[in-house]
């Protein structure tokens, strides 16, 4: 096997000891062009995702995955750095003020961080001024906001009321997901798009990234 | 028969009149349903028992859910929460991060400053009707206090501080447990949310949840009936769940009620499975009078079936629905 489908393999397996050791070596290597490392990150972790969709995985082993995934980026970053132009893109994402359901965000945020992106979590049960003032401060391109349906729905209003306010609107392409979250629901509040699982979210801000004109 | 007559006869494994009738109305609803405020009842336990109590009477059903989040919520083991409003309360930071702060995780003593009075009075206003004491299990004790993404990290990275955290949480079951049942209540609910398929493989179930899930049943089911409430699809982990020796397994709405009869033999109780979400908060009164028709049509022959929703009704729940599952389950509920 080559050394990326072992990175494949370290990130699957949710084996970060070995994921680390392949990113080490990497580095040492220094042959490896960084969209091959994102590419076979961001497919690693599309496969934990589907694992988890059929029933093969549970929770704690796309835990373990997403795990495996920061610690190898952990050491690939000052790499990956040096190397690239550009992010591919600037994501700020949390859920929403009244919900503190953090697995499926966090999984989310692995699948991003391993596909390149910059992320910036602010984790969960956040006002929506908070969700403003990242988005400015960091410029960012996409928002996406975890919440799970019932209560939460106003919350989200109220995110999208708060960008308006602060101008942002136009300039923030905004998802939204999540447990028990309906495509339904995003229709109703206004988002611009929805996604339900690993695999789907990073399908949607490709497209919405790539529509950017940069 | 009254409501408690029903519901012993059940247990007992004998026909009733009806299939009782016990969707689980507990501190999620009952606030909002009598016109109270969540933050109100969550931080009062004499205002969560009144809410209960009323909404029981409200509903016309037979039974009601006793939680022990009332006053200083000792069904936390002291996290701190959020509650405000109508918000439902949140567990906004983890007790034990740990191995060094296993410590931390403190029995609360439950006849301390009168706390069980307010389970009391809710028994007493209950009358003829069943009160279920709710209780967390172990594995879901620790998981809260722990938080849900450390504690399932730790399946693989540090399995024992899991085994270690269930250990000290298992005191905490059992004296709550206690607590209810010499507070009057009928019959114990176990909550372990956390441990079906829709969350962690049946393997690690069996290694993780099962023995202080089947050790709580014995100790507890000396004294009442003991329902076992797993949240989601607990299917693969029934016959499991059966072999605690719970009286009753709460199936929620993931679950083929025909399905988990085959899974789990005739000896057992089954309650469920009218789906909170989609049902209940969502649907229309023919959404409900189908999912009440079809549950009878599954698991009213043969009896040993009480009709409830698969989890919490939850709090913006319209009334409408939750009465016509009442009246739908009376209308095909005889026997
Ligand atoms: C675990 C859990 C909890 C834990 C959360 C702990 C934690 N640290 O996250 C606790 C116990 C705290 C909890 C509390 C409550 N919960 Co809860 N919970 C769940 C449960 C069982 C699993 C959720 C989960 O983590 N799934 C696994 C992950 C991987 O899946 P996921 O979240 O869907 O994420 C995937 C996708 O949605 C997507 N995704 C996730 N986030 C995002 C974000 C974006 C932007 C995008 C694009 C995609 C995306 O990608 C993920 C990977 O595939 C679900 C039931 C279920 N099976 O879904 C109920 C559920 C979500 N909870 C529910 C409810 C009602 C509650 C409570 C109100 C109490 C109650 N009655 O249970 C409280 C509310 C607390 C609050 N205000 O936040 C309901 C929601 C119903 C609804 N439609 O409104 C559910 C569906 C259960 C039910 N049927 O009743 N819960």
């Amino acid at each position: 096997m080559d050394l990326l489908s072992r990175f494949q393999k370290a990130i699957i397996d949710g084996d970060a000891d070995a994921a680390a050791a392949i990113a080490e070596d990497i580095t040492r290597v220094a042959e490896v062009r960084p969209d091959a490392i994102i590419n076979s990150l961001s497919g690693a972790m599309e496969t934990v995702g589907g694992k988890y969709e059929t029933g093969e995985y549970f929770i704690p082993e796309m835990l373990r995955s997403a795990e495996a995934v920061e610690k190898a980026l952990s050491l690939l970053d000052p790499y990956l750095f040096e190397r690239r132009r550009d992010f591919s893109g600037v994501i700020v994402i949390g859920t929403v003020k009244g919900d503190i359901h953090n697995i499926g965000k966090n999984i989310i945020v692995s699948a991003l961080r391993a596909s390149g992106y910059e992320v910036h979590d602010l984790g969960v049960n956040v006002p929506a001024g908070k969700f403003v003032d990242r988005v400015k401060e960091v410029n960012a391109d996409l928002l996406l906001l975890s919440a799970f349906t019932t209560s939460t729905k106003q919350a989200l209003v109220e995110v999208l009321t708060a960008l308006e306010e602060a101008g942002l609107r136009g300039r923030v392409k905004v998802v939204s997901g999540g447990a028990a979250h309906s495509e339904e629901l995003a229709r109703d509040v206004g988002v611009d798009a929805f996604a339900s699982d690993v695999k789907s979210t990073l399908a949607v801000c490709r497209e919405l990234l790539g529509k950017r004109g940069h | 028969m009254n409501p408690r007559d029903r519901f012993a006869a059940v247990i007992a494994g004998e026909q009733p009149d009806f299939v009782p009738v016990i969707p689980v109305l507990d501190g999620y609803f009952a606030p909002r349903l009598t016109g109270r405020k969540n933050d109100e009842c969550w931080l009062d336990g004499a205002c969560m028992a009144a809410a209960l109590a009323e909404g029981l009477r409200r509903l016309g059903c037979d039974g009601v859910v006793a939680e022990m989040g009332l006053g200083e919520n000792p069904n936390v083991l002291g996290c701190p929460l959020e509650v405000r409003g109508h918000q439902v309360p949140l567990v906004v930071d983890t007790l034990v991060n740990g191995p060094e702060d296993l410590t931390k995780v403190k029995v609360p003593d439950p006849w301390a400053e009168g706390k069980m009075e307010p389970v009391q009075q809710l028994v007493e206003a209950a009358g003829d009707s069943v009160v279920i004491g709710s209780v967390r299990s172990p594995f879901e004790f620790a998981a809260t206090v722990r938080g849900l993404i450390g504690f399932m990290t730790d399946f693989y990275g540090n399995p024992g501080l899991v085994r270690d955290l269930i250990d000290a949480c298992f005191p905490a079951t059992i004296t709550l447990g206690l607590a209810l049942a010499g507070s009057g209540v009928d019959a114990l609910v176990i909550k372990d949310s956390f441990a079906s398929s829709s969350m962690i493989s049946p393997g690690h179930y069996l290694e993780f949840a099962f023995p202080s899930e089947a050790e709580a049943v014995k100790e507890l089911g000396g004294k009442l009936p003991v329902i076992l409430h797993v949240c989601r699809n607990s299917l693969p982990i029934l016959p499991d769940m059966a072999r605690t020796g719970a009286a009753v397994l709460e199936i929620d709405s993931p679950v083929d009620l025909i399905k988990a009869r085959e899974a789990v033999g005739s000896a057992v109780v089954l309650k469920g499975n009218i789906d909170a979400v989609g049902v209940i908060e969502k649907g229309s009164r023919a959404d409900v009078e189908s999912a009440v028709r079809a549950a009878l049509e599954a698991a009213k022959p043969g009896g040993r079936f009480i009709l409830s929703t698969g989890d919490s009704i939850p709090s913006s729940a319209p009334e409408e629905n939750v009465a016509a599952l009442v009246e739908f389950g009376r209308e095909f509920g005889k026997y």
